[in-house]
């Protein structure tokens, strides 16, 4: 995915020699680093950025620096830019962020700040942020992004926001905290010895007391004034009439010394600077093509400029990029615009072609729109190849389309197909299809149009969960589209896939999302990469195609590279799966951790819910009934807070298994009253010596199942089956059976689907080596029952029962301590001697030591 | 539709000229002997009135006050 940093306003200006240092402002910035915030708060042109690059160049602290501009108002475009600066000083901090930030659906910006600022904490480094021109964004998003920020920034960190007014920021709280540092208009003044100093230093012109006091007194200390005033000086043979009718006139003073500064160039020099005034940065060469000039008179006219101090600022070490400075190009913008000779669309129009012969789309965009050029406009959105909106782009052209008027839009369909799309991914779903209808209504000839409006209702259709809408919408813009629109076509494959598999045609999911993932990868949309795969790999797992999933997720996880991203917690939980399917516990806890600390950062997910049951499965497996049912209640209290209730039958499934296994089936049968779960029905039928009953739900099952050829479902039924076979004495079908089952989970690397059966299952699988059956898996089955943990964790009560027995009382010491009777006692017994598999006390002791489940 | 359009005065210290009228959206400047210049004109809305000041602040041309001289319930028809 192409990335829209333009890493010039990375750069930290860099100083020039003979400037002066300005002392008390430095130390002023030094005994501010102890304090979370310094702002910098004055009108333009008092230096607040000179100030800064000076200061940063004897600290020793090192600075991510943000030129910002107005297009930071957008939230995502701040805080790619946020994270970009913090990289390059920690190139590793928020990696895998940026590619979040530029998916259509970005999570939200606290979760992402929470993410950067985890990272920043996690560091040893010293860091200084400068936020440059923060009165240049305009956005209440992004100041509560930035007061969320300061309110969790790290110890590591100090920031400083360099403004023209105040930011919208609670300053007088941070005040009264001892939290902000302060530099305002008053400290950055020039006094009237560094007025003295700055002309006999930094100009280099012998002026007298007097001129200095009256210059200092015209200007009030107004760096900027003073600037314009020495270039002026030094352009006048008399500089004393200059200074005297400098001083007499009332008029604004940055205009009248603007005009002079004009006035004293030659005639070319002001055509140049009026006309590149259109540019935000701007290079000798683009400076030849929009002023149509011969190569290299704009390379040379940009080091004449910056000789004279003509405002110039370099963007770059080599100094190949520059802009001026924001004031002075407002003031030559100014004049540019009363000029009746200069064509300034055909300016930006010139401007344009030349960005995009560079293959700097996005400001040949920005250019066309100030040109009002819409053929171009309309033509360099599509941004060769990869539209502008899916290079993190979706706010520039919202605005623009915004502006557009309905006449104009009404004969231009591309547009309003286009306009649709970025409502889509806007969320506004109903304002997107009355676009749509607008574009209907001109003649469509073009195909790959038509398909783009089938493209865009197919994801309409999405949040509706209208899956033959999705899938018919979805066909029909796959025969439409071009071949080259890549963009849109990974989309709809997508769109396509999910349909498939929310309609439960596996076959056809797995088929379209193996498609999709090798054309997303060539295009370089890693996004659609990782949504595409982890589809796949969780249909494969749904089909208990275990290894292929995992080969699916691994991929995944490799191409992203290290650390994580948050994007891929559905990858983790794939593994965490599969690993426990095999029975490796220790690596499913693993990544079952990782997924859930991944996930917990985004926002709209429901991963943490199906991380929580799965942890809670491996507690419960590690005898901790406790944590496992906290991690439970989370999954339950996520379900009901983030309104998810069809996630619901998840965790009364593993409340259903968990009550189960405890021996308690009214309250799991309590639990299924209100929910349709015909697998834990079945369970319940078994666990109540209903077998007949369980024979008869499950052939209805297993016929549903092989119409839809759902594999895993169909192997879950069969374990069933096979116990219900064994439970109603028919043992020929429940050994034939157990041996297909046996083969399945052979070839496929089941473990977890028989052990977690429990004490039928073990009872099972003892009788058929006994009867001579063998095989790899039937023996590893049977010894993990065994010994490597309890498949039927003993009960509270139980385990207080054994505890007793392991130090040596009778039963009817036991009665008496735990206010039992007798018969309580004995049936605790024969329950915790079948649990352990043993017959009598000694070999309980023994058993239980064994597995390390006594305390003493 | 008809909507009430008000009158504001904007005074600003130091004399600007009347070319800068198009700059400011085709408002009169009257330029005051201490110095100042009060600049006079229609404003549609909030929001136009908040860009106007942007566009003092983006010049650093001081600003001394912002008045407005109509009020608000015989603002102009048009």
């Amino acid at each position: 995915m192409p990335n829209p940093i333009i890493t010039t306003k990375l750069h930290i200006p860099s100083v020039k020699d003979k400037e002066i240092i300005r002392t008390d402002l430095i130390n002023k910035l030094n005994g501010g680093l102890d304090s979370k915030l310094t702002l910098i708060s004055a009108s333009a042109g008092f230096g607040k950025t000179t100030v800064l690059s000076h200061w940063i160049n004897t600290c020793k602290r090192s600075v991510a620096w943000i030129s910002l501009d107005k297009e930071h108002s957008d939230i995502s475009h701040f805080l790619l830019y946020l994270i970009a600066a913090v990289q390059t000083i920690i190139p590793h901090i928020g990696k895998g962020l940026s590619a979040v930030l530029l998916s259509p659906q970005p999570p939200s910006s606290r979760s992402v700040l929470m993410t950067l600022i985890n990272d920043l904490a996690n560091t040893e480094d010293h860091l200084i942020l400068v936020l440059d021109d923060y009165h240049l964004v305009d956005s209440s998003v992004v100041d509560d992004a930035l007061s969320f920020l300061i309110e969790n920034l790290p110890e590591q960190i100090h920031l400083i926001i360099s403004t023209r007014e105040d930011p919208v920021l609670p300053l007088a709280r941070y005040r009264a905290g001892g939290q902000l540092n302060e530099i305002r208009t008053e400290d950055l003044r020039f006094s009237k010895s560094e007025t003295a100093e700055f002309f006999s230093h930094e100009v280099k012109l012998s002026m007298t007391d007097e001129d200095i006091t009256i210059l200092e007194k015209q200007t009030e200390g107004w760096i900027a004034g003073l600037q314009l005033a020495a270039i002026s000086i030094q352009g006048h043979e008399d500089k004393k009439s200059f200074i005297n009718s400098f001083s007499g006139s009332n008029r604004f003073v940055l205009d009248y010394l603007v005009e002079e500064v004009l006035r004293i160039q030659a005639s070319d020099v002001q055509d140049f600077l009026l006309r590149i005034a259109i540019l935000d940065r701007f290079c000798g060469d683009l400076c030849d093509s929009v002023i149509q000039k011969k190569p290299g008179t704009g390379q040379r006219t940009l080091e004449i400029l910056e000789k004279a101090n003509l405002f110039i600022i370099p963007l770059d070490e080599k100094r190949k990029w520059f802009r001026f400075h924001h004031l002075f190009a407002e003031l030559l913008r100014q004049r540019l615009s009363m000029s009746d000779t200069v064509d300034i669309k055909e300016l930006h129009k010139r401007a344009s072609v030349w960005f995009e012969n560079k293959d700097l789309e996005i400001e040949a965009f920005k250019h066309a729109i100030a040109a009002n050029d819409l053929d171009r406009a309309e033509i360099l959105i599509e941004g060769k190849g990869m539209p502008l909106i899916f290079r993190g782009e979706m706010a520039l052209v919202h605005n623009w389309l915004v502006s557009l008027s309905d006449s104009i839009l009404e004969i231009r369909p591309t547009l309003l197909v286009l306009f649709a799309m970025v409502l889509t991914f806007l969320g506004k779903g109903s304002d997107a299809e009355k676009k749509l209808l607008r574009a209907e209504n001109a003649p469509l000839e073009n195909r790959d149009l038509m398909g783009q409006i089938a493209a865009i209702r197919a994801m309409l259709a999405i949040p509706q969960n209208n899956i033959k809408k999705i899938l018919i919408q979805s066909k029909s813009a796959l025969e439409n589209l071009n071949p080259d629109n890549l963009a849109v076509r990974t989309i709809t494959q997508w769109t396509l896939g999910f349909a498939y598999q929310h309609s439960g045609d596996r076959a056809s999911a797995m088929k379209t999302f193996s498609e999709v993932i090798p054309i997303s990868k060539s295009s370089g949309n890693i996004m659609a990469t990782i949504a595409a795969s982890t589809c796949l790999g969780q249909v494969q797992e749904s089909q208990n195609q275990i290894n292929n999933a995992e080969e699916t997720y691994r991929n995944i996880i490799e191409e992203v590279g290290e650390p994580p991203w948050p994007s891929i917690c559905e990858a983790y939980l794939g593994l965490a799966r599969i690993s426990y399917e095999r029975n490796d516990l220790i690596k499913a806890a693993e990544y079952g951790d990782l997924s859930l600390s991944l996930a917990l950062q985004l926002d709209n997910i429901d991963t943490p819910i199906s991380c929580w049951i799965l942890l809670s499965k491996l507690k419960l497996l590690s005898k901790d009934t406790i944590g496992s049912s906290a991690l439970l209640n989370k999954a339950e209290q996520f379900v009901i807070s983030h309104n998810l209730e069809n996630r619901m039958k998840d965790v009364i499934s593993v409340q259903v298994q968990s009550l189960l296994h405890q021996g308690n089936i009214s309250g799991a049968s309590f639990l299924i009253q209100n929910n349709e779960l015909p697998i834990e029905s079945v369970r319940i039928a078994i666990a109540n010596g209903k077998y007949l009953k369980a024979l008869d739900l499950l052939n209805r099952l297993l016929i549903d199942m092989d119409e839809k050829n759902w594999k895993k479902e169909r192997f879950q039924l069969l374990i069933l089956q096979v116990q219900a076979f064994y439970g109603d004495g028919q043992k020929d079908k429940t050994f034939i059976l157990l041996d297909e089952l046996l083969f399945l989970g052979e070839s496929s690397g089941n473990i977890r689907i028989f052990i977690d059966e429990g004490q039928m299952m073990y009872r099972l699988l003892s009788e058929a080596i006994s009867r001579g059956s063998s095989g790899d898996l039937l023996k590893m089955l049977v010894t993990s029952f065994q010994s490597r943990s309890l498949v039927d964790p003993l009960s509270r009560r139980e385990l207080e029962v054994l505890e007793l027995i392991s130090q040596g009382f009778s039963n009817r010491d036991i009665c008496e301590k735990l206010f039992l009777a007798l018969d309580t006692v004995k049936g605790h017994n024969r329950k915790i001697f079948s649990k352990l598999a043993v017959n009598n006390r000694t070999m309980a002791i023994s058993k239980a030591r064994s597995l390390n489940i006594l305390k003493h | 539709m008809s909507k009430k359009i008000m009158i504001y005065q904007i005074r600003i210290n130091g004399h600007l000229d009347n070319k800068w009228a198009d700059w400011f959206g085709n408002m009169t400047f009257s330029l005051e002997n201490n110095g100042d210049t009060i600049i006079t004109g229609p404003i549609v809305d909030q929001a136009a009135l908040h860009g106007l000041l942007k566009r003092v602040r983006d010049l650093g041309m001081p600003l001394i006050s912002v008045n407005q001289i109509q009020d608000k319930n015989t603002g102009v028809e048009i």
